[in-house]
């Protein structure tokens, strides 16, 4: 009996080594098959644990704290999103600055982004300079450099009042006045058309041309064409436009701290959402609510996502 | 192949000879490196570098890095590095914060250090304890100032309009200043700037009423009653041309560069006497400083002398006794106080404002000359603002802009401004 089992354990653990061994090697054989490759990914890897994954979910747990930056973090449930929930009228009003502007620059900015997108598909000569003129705005967009100038070309003696001056306006001062100052910030943002542009020209170059030729045959005007087959062969690159550009404009925030001082003014009519978590964090010292606030935008912009996949079945044709 | 190989072995060692020497002189350093962090413009800047290039030569082996950012940055940046356990072992340190950064436990206490280290014997009693807080000292006063206006005296001059004197009400002063608008010498020119937004100015307007923008306890220390007539005053300016009109005053980023007199859009504005220098240093014209308005004849002044700025010292620096003395001489040695003037405010040492005294030229003694002239208009100083008073201050320029913009009737502002202080210090 005794001596049973020995033979049997025994059996066993030549048996596990056995699979031990095939395990290892196995393993081995991935790792040295797979091993530059991943040596090739740890720069970004140590990026994506170290400089992504790692602060979120920091902010996760920080989002339940009343942490204050000098003191240590204290649990507080869930009271920071009770309070946006139930007793912050500043977040109201920095989410609908906000709603507001993603509704008025996003549309703006791709339809513009079209229009010469589809100006310079035409085949004009010296394209690339063009190109590359068209782009500049986007490279410089998010530049404190940029909103400085924005800044003076929109204040009450600025370029663009001494423009309308010679038509007899008198203009207000744009960026200082609360019905003006968010429409001087989509004005901006759609002036910053670059990217989404060369992304559309690519989308343009896409089509096959013997679409266009087999219609114009068939005696469709330029209008027609645009409409029966620009457009909807476009919609993939429309749709990846739109996602992209809402969720920069989301997080919009260099233009509005530059033109309002960094106060959201005036009246908190360029208050964007991501201004408002940045004065709760660093101005009054409360890092855990702002953790909060940011990640109620991160549910945000992915029910926004969300919803732009859901729909997009309804709109986007891929060409199949 | 082997000259390949044996060049990235010449590259390695080269490489790890690099790493070691920094790692050697980095640890070498340690004990004496001093980092000290301030807000400012480059004036100050050029100042302080050459306090520390004094303290160096006294000091041989101590190295000091100095950073420098504006208002508007320094106060995230503090906060990250503090809560980054990277303090600057100096702190400059305001008014309005030291409560907030000593009661989370930022700043190391001074009191054993005195007076044998840290001597401030011949200081103003009253501005050692505004930098204390529960009885401790976590802050050294770096000079003195009060709430001023300045005046153009060019654009007055111009206009025909004499100079506000000590006594001069806000009534009297917005008739002036309509005057001067309507007189339209300069294109774009309006009498004052629209101050219904500044707390320095509204403070000093509940001061002189008696009130308090602030009580000692955390409260807010002014009724719906003062707020109101407050906003009513700035209405009937904005009414007769006498300030600038709202879009103009919010371009006002509370600082020297975007304010309405620097820009030449008014020919008065407010700010603090410590800034006087720099607000000449931008302006053609010839500038003087004059007290805040009262609100009646014999209204008593609501002005009072307030450390300009503090040093403290990190409770995460490493060479606490190095940074304080670095502080103790900053504001006792008579070289340093020269190199320093009054751009910080007027010195606290009483020797040391005979030393700078003696050596200032036309500009540096108008704020010296204001301070001390003050005489009854200036009070006792105000308890420090509680936490949440950062905020209050961004809220009192909300609803002035409210007003201002004709959103809001001046009572209803009122209103709002004493429902929501209430409910920021409440939260706290």
């Amino acid at each position: 009996m005794n001596n049973a089992m020995r033979t049997m354990s025994a059996e066993a653990a030549t048996v596990e080594r056995y699979r031990g061994a095939v395990a290892d090697s196995r393993f081995k054989r991935l790792w040295n098959a797979n091993a530059p490759g991943y040596l090739f990914l740890l720069p970004w890897l140590l990026g994506f644990f170290g400089l992504t994954l790692g602060p979120a979910l920091m902010s996760l747990y920080l989002s339940f704290t009343d942490f204050d930056m000098l003191r240590s973090p204290g649990w507080v449930g869930a009271a920071n999103y009770v309070r946006i929930a139930t007793a912050d009228p500043k977040f109201a009003s920095a989410m609908s600055v906000t709603l507001t502007y993603v509704m008025l620059a996003v549309p703006f900015k791709l339809a513009f982004a079209l229009m010469v997108a589809l100006a310079l598909n035409r085949g004009i000569q010296g394209l690339p300079i063009y190109r590359a003129i068209f782009y500049l705005p986007s490279l410089l967009g998010a530049s404190v450099a940029i909103a400085v100038l924005w800044r003076q070309l929109f204040a009450g003696d600025g370029l663009v009042n001494a423009a309308l001056a010679q038509f007899g306006i008198q203009g207000p001062s744009w960026i200082s006045h609360p019905n003006y100052s968010i429409y001087t910030l989509v004005a901006l943002s759609v002036w910053q058309f670059g990217s989404p542009m060369i992304i559309f020209l690519a989308g343009l170059r896409q089509i096959p041309q013997d679409m266009y030729e087999a219609a114009s045959l068939d005696g469709a005007s330029k209008f027609r064409q645009f409409y029966k087959i620009t457009l909807p062969l476009l919609t993939p690159v429309i749709f990846f436009n739109a996602v992209v550009q809402t969720i920069d404009a989301f997080k919009a925030f260099t233009p509005a701290f530059i033109i309002s001082g960094g106060t959201g003014g005036p009246i908190n009519s360029t208050l964007f959402y991501t201004l408002y978590l940045y004065q709760e964090a660093f101005g009054n010292f409360r890092m855990g609510y702002a953790s909060a606030l940011a990640w109620i935008l991160v549910i945000i912009i992915a029910i926004f996502t969300a919803f732009s996949f859901l729909s997009s079945r309804y709109w986007v044709h891929y060409d199949d | 192949m082997t000259l390949r190989v044996s060049r990235r072995n010449f590259m390695a060692g080269g490489a790890t000879l690099l790493s070691l020497s920094a790692f050697g002189s980095g640890a070498f350093a340690q004990d004496k490196r001093l980092r000290l962090l301030w807000w400012g413009s480059q004036p100050r800047a050029d100042r302080t570098n050459k306090v520390s290039e004094l303290y160096k030569a006294k000091n041989p082996g101590t190295s000091i890095t100095g950073e420098f950012l504006g208002w508007g940055d320094y106060w995230p940046r503090l906060a990250t590095q503090v809560a980054g356990k990277n303090a600057p072992d100096v702190i400059q340190m305001d008014y309005r914060y030291i409560v907030e950064y000593a009661h989370r436990g930022a700043l190391a206490p001074l009191d054993s250090y005195m007076p044998s280290k840290l001597n401030l014997s011949d200081f103003d009693k009253a501005q050692i304890e505004g930098g204390s807080v529960d009885g401790h000292l976590y802050g050294v006063s770096l000079g003195a100032n009060s709430a001023a206006t300045m005046l153009n005296t060019t654009a007055f001059e111009e206009a025909g309009i004499d100079l506000p004197s000590k006594t001069t009400t806000w009534e009297e002063f917005g008739r002036m200043a309509a005057e001067l608008t309507k007189a339209g010498k300069r294109k774009g020119l309006f009498g004052m700037a629209d101050g219904s937004g500044g707390e320095p100015l509204f403070e000093n307007y509940l001061r002189q009423r008696g009130k308090a923008l602030y009580t000692a306890d955390a409260k807010v220390g002014f009724g719906v009653e003062e707020a109101s007539e407050w906003f009513d005053m700035w209405n009937k300016f904005r009414e007769s041309g006498a300030c600038v009109p709202p879009d103009i005053q919010a371009l006002d980023k509370n600082d020297i560069e975007t304010n309405t007199l620097t820009l030449g859009k008014s020919a008065a504005g407010f700010a603090h006497s410590n800034q006087f220098v720099a607000y000449q240093q931008m302006n053609k014209d010839k500038l003087t400083l004059a007290n805040h308005m009262r609100v009646t004849k014999d209204s008593k002044g609501g002005h009072y002398r307030k450390p300009s700025m503090f040093f403290s010292v990190s409770s995460q620096s490493k060479v606490v006794d190095q940074a304080v003395d670095y502080v103790n001489f900053f504001v006792t040695n008579p070289e340093a106080a020269l190199a320093l003037g009054v751009e910080r405010g007027i010195p606290e040492s009483a020797a040391m404002r005979e030393v700078v005294a003696a050596k200032l030229d036309a500009v540096g003694k108008v704020p010296l000359e204001y301070v001390s002239g003050l005489g009854d208009l200036a009070g006792k100083l105000p308890p420090p603002p509680p936490a949440g008073a950062g905020e209050g201050e961004l809220t009192l320029r909300n609803i002035s802009e409210q007003v201002g913009f004709g959103q809001l009737t001046a009572a209803d502002g009122a209103k709002q401004l004493v429902d929501e202080l209430t409910r920021i210090l409440a939260r706290g």
